[in-house]
């Protein structure tokens, strides 16, 4: 798929995917790259820009098996963003898969 | 590539970010490299799959320099202007269809801040004109003009020419907020390593 589309797209993923619950890095990664192909790298700096403006906030937790992972938690101001963003692209895609449809678009 | 590599190169490519963020950064790649072996991927396979170690390190050099600073006082033009050398380094199309451009507004803005700089002094040289037949009587001469008239022309043109100089300066900031928010976009593009 279009690089272009798909950077727009990841930081919904991100948003609607925190909006269930916490993850820690690795695991949301996996999470996302399972459904979309992208670099994996890439979600860090999105979730690191995300944080610093106020959308996420982090914590350590220690884990049973191996070192303490860091937490990502949605906040108010990261759930109101998702709702906008789901929103837009809601119908956005309402909006072509119309457009795909038809036979003929006047 | 290994990890080490990897973690070198994404190091090498934060560029002037504080040593404390880097640190951060890294232990984000860290973590990841950890649990990915953890669950018996290896190095390679691992780094293939995080992407482009080069590119994810000037993207958050990037989100970095268009920080607003803390207490306020919005993005410095200077920043904005490191940070799309930053994003122009990015890809090979930028450097044609984006630095061109560029480079032509920025010489268009040159040209209407002379313009609007000239018009205040034009002004002023205006209305002292009269005093400098005064000054040097054999030297200068009005032409018939009234003094009268050039006083006031001076005073019309100088203060048209304020105006001017205001209009360029909020069409200055709103120059550098646009490139700030094109480097903001082009820089969250998604680094597929190939």
């Amino acid at each position: 798929m279009n690089i272009q589309f798909k950077k727009g797209v990841l930081e919904l993923c991100v948003l609607v995917v925190l909006c269930r619950k916490d993850y820690y890095g690795y695991e949301l990664v996996q999470t996302i790259s399972k459904n979309i192909d992208i670099a994996e790298g890439t979600v860090y700096p999105l979730l690191r820009r995300l944080t610093k403006e106020g959308y996420f906030t982090t914590y350590i937790q220690e884990s049973t098996e191996g070192p303490a992972r860091k937490y990502y938690q949605i906040t108010d101001k990261g759930r109101q963003y998702q709702a906008v963003l789901l929103e837009e692209w809601t119908r956005f895609i309402t909006g072509v898969n119309s457009l795909i449809g038809k036979e003929d678009v006047a | 590539m290994n990890r080490e590599k990897f973690l070198a190169e994404l190091k090498a490519a934060l560029g002037r970010m504080p040593e404390s963020e880097k640190r951060e950064v890294l232990a984000d790649y860290e973590e990841h490299f950890r649990m990915g072996m953890a669950e018996g991927k290896d190095e390679e396979q691992i780094a293939a799959s995080l992407g482009n170690p080069r590119l994810l390190g000037k993207s958050y050099a990037i989100d970095a320099l268009l920080e607003e600073p803390k207490g306020g006082g919005g993005v410095s033009a200077v920043s904005v202007l490191r940070a799309l050398f930053a994003s122009i380094s990015l890809t090979f199309f930028n450097l044609i269809f984006i630095l061109g451009p560029l480079l032509g507004l920025v010489g268009v803005m040159i040209g209407l801040w002379a313009a609007a700089v000239s018009l205040p002094l034009a002004g002023v040289a205006t209305l002292v004109s009269p005093l400098a037949t005064l000054v040097a009587p054999g030297f200068f001469t009005l032409s018939g003009i009234s003094p009268a008239f050039l006083v006031f022309a001076g005073i019309g043109v100088a203060a048209i020419g304020l105006l001017a100089v205001i209009g360029m300066w909020k069409l200055t900031r709103l120059f550098v907020l646009m490139i700030a928010a094109y480097v903001k976009f082009n820089a969250r593009i998604v680094t597929r390593r190939k």
